[in-house]
């Protein structure tokens, strides 16, 4: 058998978002410092609760393997004499590595011959190997956050308290935050807080579960989703899935236990929302819901302990949800107490950005984006509407209920404007228009909702652009490229054809009169943080290549839903095998063309039968060109370009377009350049990487 | 018919009253070698602003104290007619410095002491860090759920008056009205029992109502600004003053901290001023708190000092 080394940390309580992270790290670290040291087969396995950290290494060979190293001396010439004899060279050298001077060997290299001498080094015991690494992988963890304690000499998550080091039988001495390790531990808080003392590496994990103490988070999942499913099937109803907050409840026991709670029917009156957000978001609650999918008028409670031995615990949760309940009920009829409208003056006292003024003055400018872009697309909204409305979607911001829960905003202000008798495409505006968040969501309902939607991002980009809040790599504080997602997937989704640029330069120009910068240069800066956007739009929810996002983009990619339904065409296009040939040919169309004026397509000057042929099938696809992209067929475009390989192919075969005669060539140039400004109103074949190309 | 949930029958022993409460703390942390401390009579937003805790974690003098501060939000303030907000509560403060190793078991055996037996209720901490801009201060920990309720704040302060702390300090700060709340399964704070049968209401209520009132409609926002300007020139004139006059220093600072607090309720700092408000306060802050660092230093720590003859 070989032996197995355990490490338990024991702390106060870690924060549930460290441990996934130091699990990851202390596997990896001291993963890397055994295969430094020649361990090369050992499994490190860490697993936490949120009192303890742990990790087990088996696959360890008691000792570390020999290893022979070969080291560099002097050069052979200074190291033996004429006769071959060692000089005091030689013996220094022997002697420092504690080799006898007859293992001396000589090694050419390329800077000439020199001595060396082959070393042994014996390997040491696991134990003290292990001495050395774990402290190190363990000192070196990265948290989220970390803190000092007690007299303040050591720094980590939470302050440390036991550390069991074991190799099988025999404890590993070492030091972790002044705590000297040995054997102790101690069980479940509750359940079993006296200390005990293991006897070896390999039983800990059972020892713990002796004393109410799960140490592997999967098994704590497994009992926590069963005993949910279990608990929900007792009162009719089902668990609301809800992925992350299992993980995090995962992360803040040691024993998994749950309990089943009820709370009063009356608050189910309340918007769900609020329900949901009282319960989840403050009181860490699994929701039930009925089998219509209705919230349910009970919670699940996570709670550190196997059992509610006199109910206290199930009373006090159910207390306080009540309490919150009955708190949240309170703003609501607070809130209700006047109209949402009556709240807007309210807005100029928020700020939105330090230079870029209010919430008050942003919804106005947005009002304003917002008429522009109707008039732009021709839509049928009143611009009063309109405005009225931009200012309207944001009135919750003063609400109680969301001064309390900042997640509803959006969703209270359209059961707000609801109730208060607004149309439907008011509330629904106001509903709506946070989302999506980035390309996740539905896009908004209403042409109100989409409009005030892509102004009020609009505006936020211009603006923070202006004052040079510009995202850089990781840091985007403001959700810019959200918020610019969000813009792109409206535009494609609604079917707007808007020319974003024109679009950005609008929002630029409303930023001009809060923010000193140069109105062309940002609205510029914006328009390429979007063309990024749109690419990623093309690739993630087009499902397009990469290079046929390029090729679309290249040929414009301001109108989006012309682009998103070339970029489909193409993508499907591109696959026979004429398109290959024909993204091949229009590079050669390129590099000829490239440069060279226009003098105009003379069919008088055609001499062969090729160029005869392609210049019909030029002409024949330049109008069907014409009529699909009128019609906005462009498959049936993309068809044509595909029944153009073969006529440009025979053309390249037979036609030599450098001809001698000036006027002969230049022809043939303008042939070329003609079917070339046709085929960019689709796409830049040339940006396709196919086989044969260089790229 | 509504199912009387908010009105579970309390099954433990006879819950304490709200004064209660405060006499099972003081005694349990007095037993715990702590000073038991008075309010500070200057009006403060928390526990952490008197000078028993915002100036006695710094530097390496040990200290351990407890006491009742009455905490004043005037933004809180809901005109008495909200029955879980106040604009003015109580704090229980203990300052353990350095924080023991067992200060979990110490605060632990606090709740036994108020009839929490932590062997039948689920009790856990759960991340929640601290942070005051106005003292330049924070620090790393929990919030203590009973029953998935919150019942205080322990905090290990990292930094205060910008100054980087050792020894550490555990502040654990108990909100009173809610543990009582809690324990006693009322409704409403207004019906907590303060002691000898008397509800909260009777003695606080009143008190409640005509601070929202001033707070929110009334005081006079010239007032309070020109005050502001005052008590901020005076915490220069007492630090500049030989010797330097810390805790009047503090004490001005504190002033202006809550003159602060009074004009955000009454709505009238716009957000951008806030930030520069809140800055000035803290510098402030800063200066109070460097100045009696080297006022302690130069008289030789009086308290002793933590760090010494600690050897690593």
């Amino acid at each position: 058998m070989m032996p197995v080394f355990l490490l338990e940390l024991r702390t106060e309580e870690i924060p549930a978002n460290a441990l996934p992270g130091a699990r990851r790290q202390l596997e990896e670290r001291l993963g890397a410092a055994l295969a430094e040291k020649g361990f090369e087969g050992a499994t490190v396995v860490c697993r936490s609760t949120n009192r303890r950290l742990t990790v087990t290494v088996s696959g360890l060979p008691g000792r570390q393997p020999d290893r022979q190293e070969r080291v560099m001396g002097p050069p052979a010439r200074v190291a033996f004499d004429a006769e071959g004899r060692p000089t005091k060279a030689a013996e220094g050298f022997a002697r420092k590595l504690g080799v006898s001077i007859g293992t001396l060997e000589r090694t050419a290299t390329d800077k000439g011959e020199y001595v060396t001498a082959v070393v042994r080094h014996e390997g040491r015991p696991a134990g003290e190997i292990l001495a050395e690494i774990v402290p190190a992988a363990v000192r070196g963890l990265r948290f989220p956050k970390t803190m000092r304690w007690g007299l303040g000499r050591y720094t980590f998550v939470r302050p440390v308290h036991g550390v069991v080091a074991l190799l099988d039988g025999e404890v590993v001495p070492m030091e972790l935050f002044g705590v000297a390790s040995g054997r102790t531990t101690v069980g479940h808080r509750v359940h079993a807080p006296e200390s005990f003392e293991l006897g070896s590496a390999t039983g800990h994990a059972a020892a713990l579960a002796e004393r109410k103490v799960l140490i592997d988070p999967a098994a704590r999942r497994r009992m926590l989703e069963e005993r949910a499913e279990q608990l929900a099937g007792e009162a009719g109803c089902r668990v609301h899935p809800d992925e992350s907050l299992v993980a995090e409840h995962v992360e803040l026991v040691e024993y998994p236990g749950l309990i089943r709670g009820q709370f009063d029917e009356a608050f189910l009156e309340l918007p769900p929302e609020v329900v949901v957000t009282t319960l989840r978001h403050h009181q860490k609650c699994l929701i039930l819901e009925t089998p219509a999918g209705e919230l349910a008028p009970h919670f699940l409670a996570v709670i550190d302990r196997m059992d509610d031995p006199l109910e206290l615990i199930r009373q006090g949760n159910e207390w306080v949800i009540g309490a919150r309940l009955a708190d949240a009920r309170f703003f609501f009829d607070e809130d209700r107490k006047r109209p949402l409208a009556e709240l807007v003056p309210g807005l100029d006292r928020l700020e939105f950005h330090r230079v870029l003024g209010s919430l008050g003055e942003k919804a106005r400018r947005v009002g304003r984006l917002a008429v522009r872009l109707a008039e732009a697309l021709g839509a049928r909204v009143d611009p009063a509407d309109l405005e009225r409305a931009a200012a309207l979607v944001k009135a919750d911001l003063v609400t109680n209920m969301v001064g309390e829960f900042p997640e509803l905003q959006g969703i209270m202000g359209g059961h707000y404007l609801r109730r208060d008798g607004e149309p439907e495409e008011i509330w629904t505006a106001a509903r709506d228009h946070y989302r999506p968040v980035g390309f996740e969501g539905e896009i908004p309902a209403s042409e109100i909702g989409r409009l005030i939607g892509v102004a009020d991002r609009l505006d936020t980009l211009a603006g923070l652009f202006a004052v040079g809040e510009v995202p850089t790599g990781s840091r985007d504080p403001f959700g810019l490229r959200r918020a610019a997602q969000a813009v792109v997937k409206i535009v494609a989704e609604a079917g707007w054809e808007l020319d974003l640029a024109e679009a950005v330069a609008s929002a630029a120009e409303g930023v001009s009169g809060v923010a000193d910068a140069d109105t062309g240069a940002v609205a510029q800066q914006v328009v390429a943080f979007m063309e990024d956007r749109v690419r990623r739009y093309l690739t993630e929810q087009i499902g397009v290549a990469g290079d046929t996002a390029d090729a679309v983009m290249a040929a414009g990619w301001a109108r989006l839903p012309g682009l998103v339904v070339r970029a489909a065409a193409l993508e499907k296009a591109r696959g026979n095998a004429a398109f290959r040939a024909l993204a091949l040919a229009f590079k050669r169309v390129r590099n000829i063309t490239d440069g060279q004026a226009d003098a105009g397509v003379d069919p008088g000057l055609f001499e062969q039968d090729a160029e005869k042929a392609l210049y019909g099938e030029a002409m024949a696809f330049h109008e069907a060109l014409e009529r699909e992209l009128a019609k906005g067929q462009v498959e049936g475009a993309f068809a044509g370009m595909g029944r153009l390989a073969d006529v440009l192919e025979t053309f390249f075969v037979d036609v030599l377009v450098m001809a001698e005669d000036e006027g002969i060539r230049m022809n043939r140039i303008a042939l070329l350049k003609m079917l070339g400004r046709d085929f960019l109103k689709l796409a830049d074949l040339s940006r396709l990487q196919v086989e044969g190309s260089e790229s | 018919m509504r199912r009387g949930i908010l009105h579970h029958r309390q099954v433990e022993v006879a819950a304490l009253d709200l004064q209660s409460l405060i006499l099972s703390l003081s005694r349990f942390w007095a037993d715990n070698g702590c000073i038991v401390q008075q309010p500070y009579d200057v009006e403060v937003g928390a526990g952490t602003m008197h000078p028993e805790t915002f100036l006695r974690v710094l530097g390496p003098e040990p200290y351990r104290v407890a006491y009742v501060q009455p905490s004043r939000r005037p933004a809180d303030a809901r005109y008495g007619e909200n029955p879980f907000r106040l604009g003015r509560h109580l704090q229980l403060q203990v300052i353990l410095k350095p924080s023991p190793d067992n200060v979990q078991e110490l605060y632990l055996r606090s709740l036994h002491a108020l009839g929490i037996d932590p062997a039948v209720h689920d009790i856990r901490f759960e991340e929640d860090n601290w942070e005051s801009p106005t003292l330049g201060a924070w620090g790393v920990g929990w919030q203590v759920l009973l029953d998935g309720m919150e019942i205080t704040q322990f905090t290990y302060f990292q930094q205060a008056g910008g100054i980087e702390l050792a020894p550490i300090s555990a502040e654990l700060t108990y909100g009173l009205e809610r543990i009582a709340m809690f324990l006693q399964r009322k409704d409403s704070i207004y019906d907590i029992e303060w002691g000898g049968g008397v509800p909260y209401g009777l003695v606080r209520l009143q008190e409640e109502i005509e601070h929202s009132i001033y707070g929110f409609e009334v005081a006079d926002v010239e007032m309070l600004r020109r005050h502001f300007e005052d008590w901020e020139r005076e915490v220069g004139r007492c630090l500049e003053h030989d010797p330097p006059l810390v805790l009047p220093a503090l004490e001005a600072t504190l002033k202006t901290s809550h003159l602060f607090n009074l004009l955000d309720a009454r709505g009238a700092v716009s957000v951008t001023e806030r930030v520069g408000l809140i800055g000035r306060v803290r510098r402030n802050a800063v200066r109070v708190a460097r100045t009696f660092v080297a006022q302690r230093e130069a008289l030789g720590w009086p308290l002793g000092n933590a760090l010494e003859g600690e050897v690593e």
